[in-house]
């Protein structure tokens, strides 16, 4: 894993600073509010605007996060034509799509990339990993004050669970304080799976009934629960509580249903395809959020690796990027193959790319300016390259793409409107996206 | 002519609702204090301030009759005084019969003061924006201009600007066409946009100093020392209502400059109260917001209240049993907010059980408190608690949080268990002996020697690194994060990357070498070592942060700060400490998070804050008399049950608040209560999970409610949101039904020939502190009727009750 240490905001060594003059103005919004009339404000929250024809094609995302900042040199966007201080260690392979070359780890992903979009524009300004990390969790730059929720916090806002499993799932735990839900209730926090599918004796913890309890006790239990609960829960109110409670009614709807536990059970799908994604970190971590999707969670975030390669990025490259792209590759095949792509929304990203120049230590630092995601399925388009970098992958070279965009368009595609506004504590509305607009150019 | 009446309608009611018709004026002051004038270009703005006794403020500048006893002197125009000739004179000020006067002095009415790049044109790049992190602030700058962030750096702007591209940003010989000022004033193309008016005064400032030829500044012009903001409170009544800000700048030459158009402002609440670039104040809906103004690198707030208007609110009449209360009554009384109930008796126990020594009180200690009907058992109860062992143990865990005690397996044992259990022990020493506060912290800030023999030393083994050392410091023993000032001025604080180095230094000495045994380390002084600011390549001698320069010559250097640090000479120290045990008690710190003090943070009360660290250092930092003082306040023994006019409110302690226990004392509990035994891995036998020594032991059920991995100081860092896993784990997990079934309770309690029904009481009686409801017992009867089934049924009430939130929450 990248040696993040939240601890300290400028340890990486080039940290950069940066808030903005908005969020200049958000300066300690925690600070003393907590006594404005609850409704006051409710009524105004704008109703944000329709959303076109084309919205919510995807069903389910699938969020592949590859922490430490992934060098788009050696991965999306090589730059085959420039010096070998610039272009890196690597070889490149052709990709189906016409006149795009991929880094060379990147064979299988190349073979259907006529079924990606990817962007080498994206852009921000934060060469810090934490605060990288929060504009790629959150759509939002990071703020002293206020914490902003996660896409998947706000997809469980909006959407609640489906087929009894919980909307939000982190595989295998939750990746960093980015993840959580920020200024909306603890409800919509992200099931963690505190284990990893990787691992020979993974398995969700405390999914099923133990041992000795019939289903008809537990239904005892339960009565007998709720005659416990319901005197406190008429006295008492906060939210903390109704977290409590949602959690609990989320619980007993996977308890009491086979088929919402059966999607953690990664054991049942075959051999073959277990080893076809791969019998490691990226291969089963990458196959269960199929299953998962599959099954009905809304959205899922993994992370895979390390990326932080400031020192010899080829041996990292070497050993990290194969069984990323095997396993990313035969996701991609998988959901294709089953039906599932159009309608399911899966993105790779990371906290920002890397230098365009190699440094001393044979490896790159971190570069916000411009780096690359890809994107696939849930109405984006197939086989596309959007947006370019300089030649040297220095600067975007047309059509930049900013975090609010990007998010905007995860957003769009889920059949969110990103523009509605939520309600932070204090009676504050706070739009899902601030600013950024939907990448039209990206829709299929 | 409808049209006009309405209009005249309208403008009765604004008068009328300004005339106070129900509330009377009891006082009115006029701020600044004093007026200083000096040079021709100097002003000073002023305002009226009226309060009246239903608690409300006003803005009544343009109400007031304002004028200058000496009008030769200078003149009054929007509320602004301008010089006209030397001397000293009267600003003479009546209101609705209440009249004052405040001195007016007036020095070099004729002499112009020398334009200054500090001074006056550094404050128009703050103010407009320019070195802001979006704009040329940034480490690369912004389309080629680069200025230092926030303006840490004025020599280097200084050079910028006039060495960079000679002629083109500030062109001497046609001023006008500055890039600087084309650019700002968005005559030429500018990413920023326009950013001021020609006619402006922020315009007009780098015009004169381009005119004067751009000059450098004297090595020994004045600085800016502190800032002021006028008024520092204002409870404002309804929406729409104004109040202009007065912001004035102190200099280090005696001198001072009303800087209201310079500061920047900005609202943590606009939904409350929005501020306007020139200082102006407008209410919005009920609430209270902070109003921040930066200068240069200070900044101040202003609490500003918004109140509806007309209410009938009126403040019950509550008893106060101590400071904490009528500070408390104080600042809801100012928002009209009525405090809940008084909690019960058995709620009270069961609180005051969990929060000082982290468990439930026992069936018996229920009935003999119930049974005690003679006054003062609340607090004979507290004082007993506080005597006892578990006390310190919550103590130690939570220092043991702060000073990240751990064992660190990583570099082949490098912090190992004898580290750990010698820390810990010595920290439940200080503890439990009732060692005054700031002895203890002193002991640990300067320690030196053997991690062994002086286990206090092993703050130092714990962290190397010295700008890490000096952060942890800084957030742990003043509550402060000042990260950001290593690589530039605090943006939101008070904090220059002058502080920030000049408190490292303290450190820069720590010399460490290995001990006999392989696993200790000694700590010692080397006398030499410094750790150098990055803009100046040079060291800046120790400062205490906030404190100003130390004598350290001759001396380890950390003991000269350990002897500021926890004493009354720091400002910070006791507040700090006051505030976490606050936040302890009540779930919120009067600052919250406690870890984040900072000015655009401010304390929801901060007379209370004030008070309750007054009385700690008089105390001679007497941690039992503080704890002693917050659960014998009414404050602290509110029921949770709001009221009409509390129900929204968080921050002010009006209510009791609802807290999940944390991970050590849930499960510390649920042993309790089942009569059972957690096995923590490398912790002795019998140790609670509040009492395991080593941050890095944990278990599944700790980690799921968020135990401290402390590995950061960060309060952050003990996670209380409930989320699935937990919900899972207490309704399949191991934990409970293990517990419930190995501790055998009801086998237990049947074999001793108890009835049904006295055995649904002692299960509720354990775990919630309370007696079932009638409708409850009738509710859990039918499952008890089957006697063939009836340990099942207990077994599962028993289950019940552990998975309820009446349990698992502190209320």
């Amino acid at each position: 894993m990248s040696n993040e240490n939240l601890g300290s905001w400028c340890n990486s060594r080039d940290h950069i600073w940066r808030p903005n003059r908005r969020e200049f103005l958000f300066v300690g919004l925690l600070g003393t509010f907590g006594l404005t009339l609850p409704n006051a404000v409710r009524a105004e929250a704008k109703k944000g605007v329709k959303l076109g024809g084309k919205a919510g094609q995807a069903k389910s995302v699938i969020q592949i996060y590859l922490p430490g900042g992934m060098a788009h040199q050696e991965s999306w966007d090589p730059k085959v034509g420039s010096p070998i201080e610039y272009r890196g260690p690597l070889g490149t392979v052709k990709t189906k799509i016409d006149g795009a070359y991929f880094s060379q780890h990147l064979d299988q992903t190349a073979k259907i990339a006529d079924k990606l979009t990817v962007i080498r524009s994206m852009t921000h300004g934060e060469a810090a990993h934490e605060r990288g990390t929060h504009n790629m969790f959150t759509g939002y730059r990071p703020s002293p004050a206020l914490q902003f929720p996660s896409f998947g916090s706000v997809v469980s806002h909006e959407m609640g669970p489906r087929e009894n499993l919980p909307p939000y799932v982190c595989i295998p735990g939750v990746p960093n304080p980015y993840a959580g839900t920020g200024y909306l209730g603890s409800a919509y926090g992200p099931f963690s799976l505190g284990s990893d599918p990787a691992s020979g004796n993974f398995a969700v913890r405390d999914l099923t009934l133990p041992k000795g309890v019939t289903d008809e006790r537990f239904a005892q239990r339960r009565t007998m629960r709720e005659a416990v609960d319901a005197h406190f829960s008429s006295l008492e109110k906060s939210d903390a509580l109704d977290g409590m409670d949602s959690f609990y009614q989320r619980a007993y709807a996977m308890i009491s249903s086979d088929k919402a536990r059966e999607a953690f059970a990664i054991e049942k799908e075959t051999a073959k395809l277990r080893d076809e994604y791969g019998r490691n970190q990226a291969g089963q971590r990458m196959l269960l959020a199929r299953r998962l999707v599959e099954s009905g969670v809304r959205f899922v975030s993994l992370t895979y690796g390390g990326w932080d390669h400031h020192d010899n990025i080829k041996g990292a490259m070497d050993r990290t990027m194969p069984s990323f792209d095997q396993a990313f590759a035969r996701l991609i095949r998988d959901l294709d193959e089953r039906g599932m792509l159009d309608s399911t929304l899966v993105m790779v990203t990371s906290e920002f790319g890397r230098t365009p120049m190699i440094n001393k230590t044979a490896g790159r630092d971190h570069w916000p300016k411009v780096f690359s995601i890809a994107m696939a399925g849930g109405g984006i388009k197939r086989g596309m390259v959007y947006g370019s970098s300089d030649p040297t992958g220095g600067e975007p070279d047309e059509n930049p793409v900013n975090v609010q965009s990007y998010a905007k368009t995860v957003y769009h595609q889920m059949g969110i409107d990103a523009e509605k506004e939520l309600i932070a504590p204090g009676a504050r509305p706070i739009e899902i996206v601030d600013g950024g607009e939907v990448l039209h150019d990206l829709i299929a | 002519m409808k049209r006009c009446l309405t209009f005249l309608t309208a403008s009765l009611l604004a008068i009328g609702s300004l005339s106070a018709k129900d509330a009377k004026l009891v006082d009115v002051k006029v701020y600044p204090p004093d007026i200083n004038l000096t040079t021709k270009r100097d002003r000073q703005s002023f305002l009226v301030h009226a309060s009246y006794d239903n608690g409300t403020t006003r803005d009544v500048t343009a109400k007031a009759k304002i004028s200058l006893a000496n009008a030769e002197l200078g003149k009054i125009e929007n509320f602004t005084v301008y010089p006209l000739a030397d001397g000293e004179t009267e600003l003479k000020v009546s209101f609705e019969g209440q009249k004052l006067t405040i001195p007016v002095k007036v020095t070099k009415a004729q002499e112009d003061r020398p334009i200054s790049f500090v001074l006056d044109v550094m404050p128009v790049f703050m103010k407009a924006g320019c070195n802001s992190g979006g704009c040329h602030g940034a480490a690369r700058g912004k389309d080629g201009f680069r200025l230092s962030l926030f303006g840490y750096n004025p020599d280097g702007d200084y050079d910028y600007l006039t060495r960079e591209i000679i002629g083109r940003r500030i062109n001497l010989a046609i001023p006008e066409d500055s890039l600087l000022l084309t650019k700002g004033a968005g005559q030429v193309q500018h990413t920023g946009g326009k950013l001021f008016e020609p006619e402006s005064e922020l315009y007009q400032t780098v015009l004169r100093w381009i005119q004067a030829g751009a000059p450098k500044d004297d090595k020994n012009i004045p600085s800016p020392e502190s800032i002021e903001i006028y008024p520092k409170q204002a409870v404002m009544e309804g929406s729409n209502t104004l109040q202009r800000l007065v912001v004035r700048a102190k200099y280090s030459d005696g001198t001072d400059r009303d800087v209201t158009s310079l500061a920047a402002f900005m609202s943590n609440n606009d939904v409350a109260v929005k501020v306007d670039p020139k200082g102006q104040l407008t209410s919005a809906e009920r609430g209270e917001a902070f109003i921040l103004a930066r200068f240069e690198t200070f900044a101040v707030g202003s609490q500003i209240l918004v109140v509806p208007k007309g209410s009938d609110f009126k403040f019950p009449q509550v008893e106060a049993k101590n400071y904490i209360d009528e500070l408390v009554y104080t600042k809801l009384k100012k928002i009209r907010v009525a405090p809940s109930e008084l909690a019960t008796d058995t709620t009270f126990l069961r609180r005051v059980y969990l929060d000082i020594i982290g468990r439930l009180p026992s069936t018996q200690e229920l009935k003999d408190f119930e049974t005690d009907i003679s006054s003062g058992k609340r607090e004979r109860i507290i004082d007993e608690l506080i005597a006892k062992p578990e006390f310190a143990d919550m103590w130690v865990m939570k220092w043991g949080e702060l000073l990240r005690v751990r064992t660190i397996q990583d570099n082949g044992g490098y912090f190992s268990e004898k580290n750990t259990m010698a820390y810990y022990t010595w920290l439940r020493e200080q503890i439990l002996g009732n060692v005054p506060v700031d002895k203890m912290v002193q002991a640990i800030v300067s320690a030196s020697g053997s991690t062994f023999d002086n286990p206090p030393s092993n703050y130092y083994k714990l962290e190397t690194d010295v700008l890490k050392t000096s952060e942890d410091v800084a957030q742990v023993f003043m509550g402060m994060r000042i990260q950001c000032a290593q690589c530039h001025n605090h943006p939101f604080d008070r904090w220059t990357m002058n502080d920030y180095y000049g408190f490292a230094s303290f450190f820069s000495q720590v010399g460490r070498k290995r001990g006999e045994d392989p696993r200790d380390t000694i700590i010692y002084n080397r006398g030499g070592g410094e750790i150098n600011h990055p803009v100046t390549k040079r060291p800046i001698p120790p400062t205490f942060l906030g404190g100003g320069p130390a004598d350290v010559k001759g001396k380890d250097r950390r003991e000269v700060l350990a002897e500021w640090l926890a004493s009354e000479k720091n400002p910070y120290f006791a507040k700090n400490l006051v505030n976490i045990v606050w936040a302890h008690f009540f779930g919120r710190g009067i600052i919250d998070p406690v870890d984040d003090v900072r000015i655009s943070n401010p304390p929801s009360n901060p007379e209370l804050l004030d008070e309750l660290a007054r009385r700690f250092t008089a105390s001679n930092y007497d941690f039992k008399a503080l704890v002693r003082d917050i659960t014998n306040s009414r404050v602290y023994q509110l029921a949770t049950q709001a009221n009409e006019s509390n129900a929204s409110d968080t921050v002010n302690f009006a209510k009791g608040s609802i807290r999940r226990m944390r991970a050590e004392i849930l499960l510390d509990s649920i042993d309790q209560v089942t009569e059972s035994q957690e096995r923590f891995s490398k912790t002795p036998k019998g140790m609670s999970a509040v009492q395991i020594a080593d941050g890095n032991v944990t278990s599944y059920f700790l980690t799921t409610f968020g135990r401290a991995t402390r590995e950061t100081v960060c309060s952050c860092e003990v996670k209380m949101e409930p989320n699935l896993s937990q919900a899972l784990h207490l309704l399949n997990g191991d934990t409970v039904n293990g517990k419930v079934q190995n501790g055998g309770v009801i086998k237990k309690l049947l074999a001793a020939g108890k009835q049904p029904d006295e055995i649904v009481e002692d299960l509720y009686l354990r775990t919630l502190s309370r007696k079932p409801t009638t409708v409850e017992m009738e509710k859990l009867e039918p499952f008890l009727v089957q006697k063939e089934k009836q340990e099942e049924a207990l077994n599962d009430l028993f289950w019940s009750l552990l998975n309820s939130k009446e349990f698992m929450f502190n209320h």
